[in-house]
């Protein structure tokens, strides 16, 4: 193998790749977008409801115990600015405690409270406020009820730590970039097919060899440069940093397969996408189903996609180590070394 | 013959039941220029591939340059250079970084520059190909296929469809290299080009050779031996007069022609290479 006519070959398709305006655009696009789409998104979870409310005479009791419930509450000067704040939904619930409410907890007598819940509150959602209201009422008249709680946690319970829905989107865009560059290769492969430029290249001392080491770095290097880029603008890689890069790196292998197959089947842009997109929608369901819950189950996991995506949100979101990551790199590998194999054969038989 | 250059030995090619090339045999010297003639479908295109090493004959065997291409296929690709019928350039980068990438690919290290200003396209190196006009494109894939400084060359209609200033530069370039000893393999249904250029021109015709040799032995061979005369009649009207040569009469039939009438006009009537192919095969090349 010539590393001369390698190098070549590279340098040619990366001008031939960034010449195809469209490509270059949303090879550019894609990845400011993206980190600007989890930028935009909140890098927190807010676990507190802000509340608004008028108190003329609030008890210092039920401060407390709202504080405690993760309320925060935000004093309002009227009656008249808390329902104008609610209306127009600058919050979404307010509460209006009269002044006799102190009064009336201290005698043991019912207290009243009036609940304003913006116009697009969920209906469903109303009624649970009513009774947190009337629970905390309960606790401060001393009068216990016999109500049993049952609470069961599903999982790793991340109550006051929950993971941002920026950080669980950030394998998806790792997929969606990787991908992305599948039908890049593949419109960059099947566009040199139907101008004949392969042709040309074939009659040279070029071996086919050479051809596809050329192909398969621009394929995996364009794809592996902007996934790295991305995970580390957005401080994904502040974790585990190098699993994640070697998970990343047997993504690109694996898109880059994906690439030379869709090249063998496509004849143009056209059929490139046309073929493309269901590819890139299959393999980001394993990502779309950590936004959605119960998306998908098992059967996911016949994705390979599946081991990058979980691999990366493991890794990002909890620290995942190598020795628990081992076999999804090693059934990612596969599937990557399978495509690649693939891909290269049937390619191969294309081109002769 | 002088050493060979491209020895075809019953060559043979089939596309599934259709046999596209049947047990060809040609010898091509080098430095020599060979017309490859035939209509569309007759086989040139599947002849020049295997001659090139795109296809493997499926009997038959061919040697360029002492070597069996089908076994050495890239050690004889180093050593030739092949225009296509197609333009198949990389029409988004430029004409230089074109022939900058196939000499990176042959290892040469031809001027890029000093070729595009030999075929007319100098100034022009910078700009892209899709620029470029159909003649202009054509000339750069000359070019291209001239970088590695080809041992033998492949033009496959390298005129066709051009304008004549285009054809005229690809036709001195083609004499030029035959000059350098390059062999030059034509392919092209232009007879008169063929007949310009091609010190020996071979007829294919539904996947065989059915006539090799210099144009002027066939036109000698299939042509009609003849003089034709044109003379004015007392009454001013023109009339023309054939006389067949090779005859025992041809010397008087002349002196009695020029004893007797009044000859405006006399010349040779010489068959062309089209002539001859429809003569041979029934069939035009077009």
């Amino acid at each position: 193998m010539n590393g001369r006519i390698i190098r070549a070959l590279i340098q040619k398709d990366i001008k031939v790749f960034f010449s195809n305006q469209f490509f270059a655009l949303i090879t550019g696009l894609a990845l400011v977008a993206y980190a600007g789409i989890y930028f935009a998104m909140p890098s927190t979870v807010d676990e507190t409801i802000e509340m608004a409310i008028f108190a003329p005479a609030l008890p210092q009791q039920f401060a407390d115990s709202m504080g405690d419930e993760g309320v925060v509450l935000k004093n309002m000067e009227s009656k008249a600015a808390l329902e104008t704040a609610v209306t127009d939904n600058e919050y979404a619930v307010g509460v209006i405690i009269p002044e006799s409410l102190n009064q009336a907890l201290a005698s043991g007598e019912q207290g009243k409270i009036e609940l304003y819940f913006s116009p697009e509150f969920p209906e469903e959602l109303k009624e649970v406020y009513v009774i947190f209201f009337e629970e905390i009422g309960y606790n401060l008249s001393g009068q216990r009820l016999n109500i049993e709680v049952n609470e069961e946690i599903l999982g790793v319970d991340r109550a006051g730590n929950q993971i941002p829905q920026r950080e669980k989107m950030l394998p998806l865009f790792a997929v969606l970039i990787l991908t992305m560059e599948t039908l890049g290769l593949a419109s960059l492969i099947s566009g040199e097919i139907e101008a004949g430029t392969l042709q040309a290249l074939l009659i040279t001392p070029m071996r086919m060899e050479g051809l596809f080491v050329a192909k398969g770095t621009v394929g995996v290097g364009l794809a592996f440069f902007q996934a790295v880029v991305l995970m580390a603008v957005t401080g994904g890689l502040s974790q585990q940093p190098l699993l994640i890069i070697v998970a990343l790196l047997l993504g690109s292998l694996l898109v880059t397969g994906l690439g030379f197959l869709l090249a063998s089947v496509a004849t143009d842009l056209m059929s490139v996408m046309s073929w493309g997109v269901p590819i890139i929608l299959l393999l980001s369901l394993p990502a779309i189903s950590l936004l959605l819950p119960g998306l998908t189950t098992n059967w996911v996991k016949v994705l390979p996609s599946y081991y990058l995506i979980d691999t990366v949100y493991q890794a990002v979101n909890f620290n995942l180590g190598w020795a628990d990551a081992g076999s999804n790199l090693l059934i990612l590998a596969a599937f990557a070394l399978v495509f690649m194999g693939m891909g290269i054969v049937v390619l191969r038989r294309k081109f002769q | 013959m002088n050493n060979l250059a491209i020895e075809a030995d019953s060559l043979t090619y089939q596309y599934g039941e259709l046999t596209a090339v049947d047990h060809i045999n040609f010898q091509v010297a080098e430095g020599e220029i060979l017309g490859f003639l035939g209509p569309n479908g007759a086989g040139k295109s599947t002849t020049v591939k295997m001659l090139t090493g795109q296809l493997l004959p499926k009997t038959g065997k061919a040697t360029l340059l002492g070597l069996d291409i089908a076994k050495k296929t890239k050690q004889v690709q180093a050593q030739i250079g092949v225009c296509f019928e197609n333009t198949n350039l990389y029409e988004q980068m430029s004409a230089l970084d074109n022939l900058k990438l196939f000499a990176s690919l042959y290892g040469s290290n031809a001027d890029a520059e000093a070729l595009l200003t030999r075929v007319g396209l100098d100034g022009r190196g910078k700009d892209k190909v899709q620029t470029y006009s159909k003649g202009m494109k054509q000339r750069l894939m000359v070019a291209r296929a001239l970088i590695n400084q080809p041992r033998i060359l492949f033009l496959d209609e390298p005129t066709d469809g051009l304008d004549p200033v285009s054809s005229e530069t690809i036709r001195n370039i083609i004499k030029e290299e035959q000059a350098r000893g390059t062999t030059v393999f034509l392919t092209t249904h232009d007879m008169l080009e063929a007949d310009k250029l091609s010190d020996r021109v071979a007829f294919i015709n539904q996947g065989k050779i059915v006539a090799l040799d210099t144009p002027h032995k066939l036109k000698q061979q299939y042509g009609k031996r003849a003089i034709m005369a044109e003379v004015e009649l007392a009454d001013g009207r023109l009339e023309t007069r054939e006389i067949t040569l090779d005859e025992a009469n041809t010397g008087t039939a002349v002196a009695d022609l020029f004893a007797n009438e009044k000859v405006v006009t006399l010349h040779s009537e010489e068959a062309t290479l089209e002539d001859i192919f429809i003569q041979i095969t029934g069939r035009s090349l077009v």
